[in-house]
């Protein structure tokens, strides 16, 4: 197996178009269990340690523009505020030693149903940003995934960074696991209140062959919150946003859980951070 | 110097662990070392139709490969009998690669030796196995029907039934009944050091470094199998990186390790993979259990009817027993406890920490629980009630204290005053409980005669040996302590050696006996030598001490002094010197009581807990644990709370997490690594009390030690499921309780 180490993000992006069969590795927390257990043998693999370009954060515009080898506790650390929703996800990721290497770029890379930052993202209206030597392009998260394991990221190139609005809403995230830390969610859903345009986010984990949106849910508490009032969520509006949560999402029966579990979950977690949001419109942790 | 039985000394094997020098025997570095790696079957029932070699031959750095067309055949296969009990002890009644038949999913068919580990694996992916798959058995599901009732459990060792009275008219007589059907997931048992046996032969004679919990049970087995003297088969093992019963018997790999070696003409390193673990060294085997209570109005116990249902391999009749708590921890003139078995596709299960009791004992103490609600007893009170003075034969307690514990327990959890109304204190998205259980253990008296020897060198320093080895307990610091108060020296000028074949014997140490019997083969090698000191000091005209009566000489710090004036006295060191002796040494025996011993053995305890219940969820989180226990005297409390804890905890794996299910298709265990066979991890471990009662116990050895390796684990899991029935009103019949068996209402019912 080759091992491949460019030094900066141009060499990076040579040799990924030289070799697109190259597996990324950043902080090789998924990698390395794939490669572990003989899940993967990739011919080569392509270390992006030593491109410094991926581990900077800053604002562009409007936007928060996050390098993708930015590391989970980073993310704890210095970003709390900023995003607020994506950091309570990341302090459910693994373990203190996993969130110290793992990075978001490696999770959208991975691009598992199951990833704990997908549904932040999702809920935030984030955008990846991928790049090759062809070119730089931003695409939509709720475009990105095409499929389990699967995304449009092409074989020539590298996620660069995500973006999420500077000006985060009120965002929430929770998780059902079968153990408090060093866990795959059973499901996962992520929610933001943007009070300013009166928009909803939201994003489903671990429930369907990709991270999803419950686009029909977000429509319906968009239109029915007190945004005015700020009075109390009615309780049936609560009720049902759960519920069109739930019917969101696409779970199978595994052995994580039951497809009627996680739907009756994701429902509870709904209503729950919906109540926890809607009290919290500041959002940040 | 006063005594350090009984203080919390530190490990003194501490540092070597922490700093990395401590060798464990998948460490051993021997000059042309070679790599096995075993491959498993991938079918769960059927036969080998071809092993294509070439392209893992062409591989590069492969020494040797073993199929069942090239794999010696073995002398003698030993029947399976628990280690304890000092014979040949093969985890399961069967050798594998002695012909193309499979039995189970995992099973060797072929070793690959190699160069290096990776090499070993890299031909190990490139043989191309085919087979002709049968459909495999493997379930109580699948099963079912074809359960016969077990005559003996553990190669005849011991009855499957334990039936007194009359059960039958007693239950329909009773005033309240209890009826409880249980249904539990097999459990690994996941130490962090798999097995490895590192084999190196010289000439006819082979020495293993084997990652055993028995240093003496390989050996036996080992010999056995290879057809070759005892004399022939040395094994060591100075670190163990946990066993869990997992390393109690030995599995075939260990005699693998050897023939391979002899194969290759090098010695070789055999080590089980994380995946292998799953399906190479048994587990606790998929169950259901059922028990009936019969009661008075009064709570007096009247019947206990208590069935277990397992799946065991083809070869062997092996249940873990279930039955030995429940037939006498308390009172009852009707009993019936029986056993009853499955022969499917998974190879023989085995010892996991508590064997059978742990399960046993949930049956029977959320059954008592139960009870309890139906009378409107405390259940705390309802257990005393029930425990009796006397065993099921009528023999008394060699120790008790099940009372106390259950006393103490309550003091410390803050039980008094608690609103046993399920289903009523909510904290936020919380409904909160509290539960109960009783604890017991049996001693079990298997074992043959256990020797130690001590040496005292003419500096005064000391070594004191016996052959079973440390496997993470804490023996070689306890062993260090009873050593020195047995002989009167200071810990620092005393080492504790064991973990060869060479050293005296000692039995495996397993079943809660490890501290029993090394405490006392010590304890008696000590004492028989500083016996042997005093004489001689007494009898030696150039001793301030002759003419004395031993009986007038104490010994403390390596000096025996006179009682009668403590002015008088010499220093052992003096005393070898004066003599020309360059050391002195004595053997030390101990000899059990035996099973049939008029006593009754079990070692007692109560647990309590405290949990959170998500009522929307069903996560159940435990919030806190109390664990008392009464374990006889405790050689250093530093020790066996560790121990203890650690059995809690795996109380608690076992009661929320742990759980695997064989795959009814394939007959292969679902989950095979630690990301997916979950065990708890530190942010799921609450606040965690353990405390002792200390019980005086003349039966059970010289110093009244009985184990605490198995009994912390006993009635962690019942507490638990107790307070989710506080908490939620549910009663859970099913084992890991899941979200959604907690939401679903408990399981099967």
């Amino acid at each position: 197996m080759e091992f491949l180490q460019p030094a900066d993000w141009a060499e990076a992006l040579a040799v990924k178009a030289a070799h697109p069969d190259a597996l990324p590795i950043a902080g090789g927390t998924d990698v390395m269990v794939d490669l572990n257990f003989d899940r993967a043998r990739p011919g080569a693999l392509l270390d992006l340690t030593r491109v410094t370009d991926l581990t900077d954060w800053g604002t562009d515009g409007d936007w928060l523009r996050v390098g993708a080898g930015v590391t989970y506790r980073r993310l704890i650390d210095e970003l709390a505020g900023r995003v607020p929703g994506l950091a309570l996800a990341s302090r459910t990721v693994g373990s203190p030693q996993i969130r110290n290497r793992g990075t978001v770029g490696g999770n959208l890379g991975s691009a598992s149903p199951a990833g704990d930052a997908h549904p932040a993202l999702l809920a935030a209206g984030a955008l990846v940003e991928l790049a090759s030597v062809r070119g730089t392009r931003r695409v939509p998260v709720t475009e990105y995934f095409t499929g389990p394991k699967r995304s449009v990221r092409t074989p020539d190139e590298l996620i660069a960074a995500f973006l999420v609005p500077a000006r985060p809403g009120a965002e929430q995230f929770a998780k059902v696991g079968t153990r408090n830390a060093m866990v795959i969610a059973v499901c996962s859903f992520a929610l933001s209140l943007d009070a300013a345009t009166r928009t909803v986010g939201t994003g489903i984990g671990s429930a369907g062959p990709t991270p999803l949106r419950a686009t029909e849910a977000e429509a319906f508490l968009a239109a029915e919150l007190p945004w005015e009032t700020r009075g109390a969520v009615p309780e049936s509006v609560a009720a049902r946003f759960g519920e069109l949560v739930g019917s969101a999402a696409r779970p199978i029966d595994d052995v994580r859980g039951s497809a009627d579990y996680r739907r009756h979950a994701l429902a509870v977690l709904a209503r729950r951070a919906l109540a926890w949001a809607w009290t919290d419109p500041g959002g940040a942790v | 110097m006063s005594p350090v039985v009984g203080k919390p000394v530190n490990r003194v094997d501490g540092p070597d662990k922490v700093t990395g020098t401590g060798r464990y025997c998948g460490e051993i570095v021997l000059p042309g070392l070679a790599y096995g790696l075993i491959v498993g079957a991938a079918v769960a029932n059927g036969r080998v139709v071809s092993i294509d070699e070439t392209a893992a031959r062409a591989a590069g750095g492969v020494f040797g490969i073993m199929t069942h067309r090239n794999t010696p055949k073995v002398a003698n296969q030993p029947r399976l009998i628990p280690s304890l009990a000092g014979q040949p002890a093969p985890g399961e009644s069967f050798f594998p690669m002695q012909d193309d038949v499979v039995h189970y999913w995992g099973q060797p068919v072929a070793l690959v030796v190699a160069d290096s580990e990776e090499a070993a694996a890299h031909a190990a992916a490139l043989l191309d196995i085919t087979y002709e798959p049968g459909v495999p058995v493997a379930t109580i599901a699948d099963g079912r029907a074809s359960a016969t009732q077990a005559k003996t459990l553990f190669g005849g060792l011991m009855p499957a039934t334990d039936e007194r009275g009359d059960v039958e008219g007693a239950l329909a007589a009773a005033e309240v009944t209890v009826d409880a059907t249980y249904h539990f997931a097999a459990n690994h048992h996941n130490p962090l050091e798999t097995s490895v046996t590192t084999a190196q032969w010289d000439g006819d004679r082979v020495t293993l470094w084997d990652s055993t919990m028995g240093v003496r049970a390989s050996q036996l087995t080992v010999a056995s199998l290879l057809g070759i003297p005892l004399s022939d088969v040395r094994v060591i093992t100075h670190f163990v990186g946990g066993g869990f019963g997992s390393k109690a018997m030995v599995w075939p790999h260990v005699t693998l390790a050897a023939m391979a070696a002899r194969h290759v003409g090098r010695p070789v390193r055999l080590a089980l993979t994380r995946p292998q673990s799953f399906t190479s060294n048994g587990h606790r085997e998929e169950q259901e259990q059922r028990i009936t209570l019969g009661a008075g109005r009064d709570g007096r116990l009247t019947a206990i009817r208590h069935r277990k249902l397992s799946v065991t391999s083809p070869f062997d009749d092996w249940a873990e027993p279930a039955t030995g708590v429940s037939t006498q921890i308390y009172g009852c003139d009707n009993y019936l406890g029986d056993h009853q078995l499955i022969h499917g596709n998974t190879m023989t299960p085995t010892f996991t920490r508590a064997p059978g009791e742990s399960l046993g004992s949930f049956t029977l103490e959320t059954a008592m629980d139960r009870l309890a609600y139906e009378l409107g007893m405390d259940p705390i009170e309802l257990r005393i009630m029930n425990h009796p003075p006397v065993d099921n034969h009528g023999n008394p307690w060699s120790s008790d204290g099940m009372a106390d514990c259950l006393r103490r327990g309550a003091d410390l959890f803050g039980w008094a005053g608690r609103d046993p109304t399920p289903g009523t204190r909510q904290e936020g998205n919380d409904l909160i409980g509290t539960g109960v259980a009783g604890a017991g253990y049996p001693v079990a008296f298997m074992m043959p005669v256990q020797h130690a020897r001590a040496r005292i060198f003419h500096d005064g320093s000391v070594v004191i040996q016996t052959s079973a080895q440390e496997f993470g307990i804490g023996v070689t610091t306890s062993m260090s302590q009873v050593g020195a108060d047995g002989l009167g020296v200071d810990m620092d000028v005393l080492r504790f050696e064991a973990g060869d074949t060479d050293l005296p014997n000692t039995t495996s140490a397993v079943g809660s006996m490890g501290a029993t019997m090394q405490s006392s083969a010590v304890h008696n090698a000590a004492t028989t030598l500083r016996n042997d000191l005093i004489a001689h000091a007494v009898n030696d005209g150039k001793s301030p001490l002759h003419g004395l009566s031993p009986s007038s000489v104490k010994v403390a710090d390596g000096r025996m002094t006179s009682t009668l004036d403590p002015s008088i006295g010499e220093s052992y060191a003096d005393l070898l010197q004066r003599n020309r002796l360059l050391d002195m040494e004595a053997l030390g025996s101990w000899t059990p009581p035996g099973m049939d011993t008029p006593h009754g053995l079990l070692t007692f305890g109560a647990q309590f807990a405290e949990v959170a219940v998500d009522k929307d969820l069903g996560l159940v989180r435990v919030r806190r644990m109390t664990g008392v226990f009464a374990p006889g005297r405790v050689l250093n409390p530093k020790l066996a709370r560790s121990q203890l804890l650690g059995g809690m905890l795996w109380g608690l794996g076992q009661a929320l997490l742990e759980g695997n299910q064989i795959d009814r298709q394939s007959g292969r265990w679902a989950l095979n690594n630690l990301g997916e066979y979950l065990v708890p991890v530190h942010a799921d471990i609450p606040d965690i009390q353990v405390d002792f009662v200390e019980v005086e116990d003349d039966v059970v050895g010289p110093l009244g030690v009985k184990g605490v390796g198995e009994v912390g684990q006993v009635g962690a899991a019942a507490a638990i499921a107790n307070a989710v029935f506080h908490a939620t009103g549910r009663r859970m019949n099913e084992l890991p309780m899941t979200a959604e068996v907690v939401m679903n209402g408990g399981g099967p019912g």
